[in-house]
């Protein structure tokens, strides 16, 4: 039991490691490709997260919708675009923009992380068998949670007929 | 366990932010978004494995439908942005901001 929990440990040192690592590159890359290749192995890694805190039926959507149909949208769209190196912002001063930006932003984040070092949220509930599977999922999205469910719907049907209506050429 | 998902997610969010602010190139803004988005995710999801209660997975759930309407959204804003100025830059889209029109 004591040997499960530190290699759960060495596992999320792991993959928080590499989770911002990748997202820091995703930020600073120039080309955009580059950014959405290493934002898919930002999002697998926190997909890997997920499951290791037996959210499964949340690790297998995130691996389908973000890193599966999201990013490939994304990476279709740049590819269909056929981006040159002429059509990107020349950002001369980008490394000291994002210097500046993260000085700015930096104490912001350490009261938060000094908030939560203070406080004492760790509940510790019991985990009962069929945790985060999809018929706990299920059960829960569909008995509390239903008029979420009705509205998500009606936002995914506007923003398609709003995509479509966007893309449209006007005469 | 719990303190450790927080304490990246605030980081995670903080790398979003900092993308978000100093980039010009509306690809990165978009996918700074969407890092936004994970972030609050992962710390749902981690409280409701510490609460051991379902109704937060549900919530990320509907976060993840609504990034990726946002995401059908943008990619058609990529389209006609690109088709009409042939940049992707973010400071070149003014027109609701700029006073004097060019």
């Amino acid at each position: 039991m004591r040997s499960l929990a530190l290699q759960n440990e060495i596992l999320f040192a792991i993959l928080a490691l590499v989770a911002i690592v990748s997202s820091i590159v995703m930020i600073s890359a120039h080309r955009p490709i580059d950014s959405a290749l290493s934002f898919i192995v930002t999002l697998i890694s926190v997909a890997a997260l997920f499951a290791l805190v037996n959210a499964t039926f949340l690790f297998v959507v995130q691996i389908i919708i973000y890193a599966g149909a999201i990013l490939s949208l994304i990476l279709f769209i740049i590819m269909f675009l056929n981006i040159k190196d002429e059509n990107l912002p020349d950002e001369k001063h980008k490394n000291r923009w994002l210097f500046a930006i993260s000085i700015i932003i930096a104490p912001f984040s350490a009261i938060l992380i000094d908030l939560i070092m203070r406080s004492d949220i760790a509940v510790h509930g019991v985990v009962r068998e069929g945790f985060g599977t999809i018929k706990d999922v299920g059960l829960t999205l569909f008995s509390k949670w239903v008029l979420p469910f009705e509205l998500v719907s009606i936002l995914l049907l506007v923003a398609l007929v709003g995509a479509v209506t966007l893309s449209k050429r006007s005469e | 366990m719990l303190k450790s998902y927080m304490i990246l997610s605030i980081l995670l969010f903080s790398i979003g932010v900092v993308g978000l602010i100093s980039r010009r190139n509306i690809i990165v803004i978009y996918m700074s978004i969407e890092l936004l988005l994970n972030a609050v995710n992962l710390s749902l999801i981690a409280i409701s494995a510490d609460l051991a209660d379902s109704s937060a997975q549900v919530i990320s759930l509907v976060i993840i439908a609504i990034a990726a309407s946002e995401a059908a959204l943008f990619m058609s804003l990529f389209v006609v942005l690109f088709r009409n100025r042939a940049s992707l830059d973010a400071n070149l889209f003014d027109m609701l901001g700029n006073k004097n029109e060019r």
